[in-house]
């Protein structure tokens, strides 16, 4: 039951994952990872690159299978698809790529109780065809990275006077900015000035997502 | 719903769920063996770092009927356990290497070579199960001389058991520790593999080792903003009860079972 599909380009799926429907600050889904690990950029950049790799995956595979999988059933099939996915790259990283998984392998983890992965497999991957979902797999984790790193960029910066680790405020930090508080804190100003340049520039209405965790 | 709809569904679940399991299956039989040969790995080597003055990191061996009889079970022969029966009431307290060359010396070097990895597994009794967890504790000696303990233990963290491995002098005073292996949350919990944090460790006594909130009293352990429980996981769950743990078994309260 193949429907034809109109013809989407590939760069567009990418600036839809970017910017028109980035998972934090458009969708606002998946913010209590987003709130517990951006204190500092490496720890949002190395939670970004999994979850960018982890997205992409299961998007693909998602694709592949999606007419097979009957859609009375399709959630416990996509959670099977992510958390095989994440214990596949966790035992496959733990084994071959020792250094890395040090740095990396406790994000990996937690990746497998993320809205964001889930919603995209719903929203997107079961309705297109494989090399689209693909595409937007890469492109909504790009999304994710680059708002993880805004974010953290801040906290780190006000929160501990450091950037990547390096002291660059020579006075006493604002703590409040790496507990959970400054997370929402950062999260709701961004957010606020991204639909500001939305509606000012682009003539949208602000994002409206039902949040998540 | 029809019969076939439900039919569907069956057939559905199962494939796929199979085929994860299979994969997941095959990727776990390749991976599990290079995972923990690299655990072991990395035990030795943070071992070695542990004490640095020490010169010999040693083990303990009994040689009780009970492992002695596993021994024979696994067929080593007659004569190796008659000859171990000898040093029944002796504990003997060596390096790995010292370990087989004392054997070698009883029953020597090839009953040795063939039976190497079962002999050291089944005498070896500086085992201990915090949390049912596998651990083990060493003794260290300078020149002959014990100068303090390495014990591995286990801490109930926030969101994982925390592998722990620290070293005491005689005096049961901390002197260094290092995590092993966690998953506690990146960003919160995750900063007990800091060195800040580690560091404050080093000269506290079991009395210290409590967690300090307020930020007030520097002679108590200092909790990490935002993580409490992964830092009393460590000092207290972990560190506390490895050397309460510790002082019990080299005062020979605590029976070793076998592995």
């Amino acid at each position: 039951m193949e429907v034809p599909e109109e013809k989407i380009s590939y760069l567009q799926l990418i600036k839809n994952g970017v910017f028109k429907e980035n998972t934090i600050f458009r969708l606002v889904i998946s913010l209590c990872p987003s709130i517990a690990v951006t204190t500092s950029i490496k720890n949002g950049f190395l939670l970004g690159i999994a979850v960018l790799f982890v997205q992409t995956m299961v998007n693909t595979t998602v694709g592949l299978l999606r007419n097979f999988i009957h859609p009375r059933i399709r959630i416990p099939i996509f959670m099977l698809i992510i958390s095989g996915w994440v214990s596949v790259v966790d035992m496959l990283m733990a084994a071959y790529a020792r250094e890395t998984y040090k740095e990396i392998g406790l994000y990996i983890q937690i990746i497998v109780a993320f809205a964001s992965i889930l919603a995209r497999a719903e929203m997107f991957a079961s309705k297109h065809r494989v090399d689209y979902s693909f595409f937007d797999g890469f492109g909504s984790g790009l999304g994710f990275l680059i708002a993880l790193v805004i974010i953290s960029f801040f906290r780190e910066l006000l929160g501990k006077g450091t950037l990547l680790g390096y002291s660059i405020v020579h006075a006493k930090p604002l703590l409040i900015m790496v507990m959970p508080t400054g997370g929402f804190l950062v999260v709701g100003l961004l957010m606020g000035f991204f639909n500001w340049i939305d509606m000012r520039f682009y003539g949208g209405k602000g994002a409206g997502g039902a949040g998540g965790h | 719903m029809t019969f076939k709809d439900i039919l569907k569904i069956t057939f559905n679940l199962v494939v796929l769920y199979l085929a994860g399991g299979l994969l997941l299956a095959a990727v776990y039989a390749k991976t599990s063996p290079i995972i923990y040969k690299n655990n072991e790995l990395e035990k030795a080597r943070a071992l070695k770092e542990m004490m640095p003055e020490a010169d010999e990191i040693c083990y303990i061996f009994e040689f009780t009927d009970e492992r002695l009889n596993k021994l024979r079970d696994k067929g080593v022969p007659e004569e190796i356990i008659n000859k171990l029966k000898e040093l029944q009431n002796e504990k003997m307290i060596k390096g790995k290497e010292e370990f087989f060359k004392t054997l070698e010396e009883m029953l020597g070097a090839e009953a040795v070579e063939n039976y190497k990895s079962l002999l050291f597994k089944t005498l070896k009794a500086n085992d201990w199960y915090p949390h049912g967890k596998h651990a083990e504790y060493f003794i260290t000696k300078k020149d002959g001389q014990v100068i303090g303990y390495i014990v591995q233990t286990f801490g109930k963290g926030y969101s994982s058991y925390i592998n722990i491995l620290f070293s005491v002098d005689t005096g049961f005073i901390v002197q260094k520790i290092e995590i092993l292996h966690h998953a506690e949350t990146p960003g919160l919990g995750d900063e007990i593999e800091l060195d800040w944090f580690k560091n404050q460790f080093k000269g506290k006594d079991i009395e210290h080792l409590k967690v300090d909130k307020t930020g007030t009293k520097k002679e108590y352990i200092q909790a990490i903003t935002g993580a409490t429980i992964s830092t009393r996981a460590v000092s207290e769950d972990g560190i506390k009860n490895g050397i309460l743990f510790l002082q019990k078994a080299l005062k020979g309260e605590v029976e070793h079972g076998s592995a």
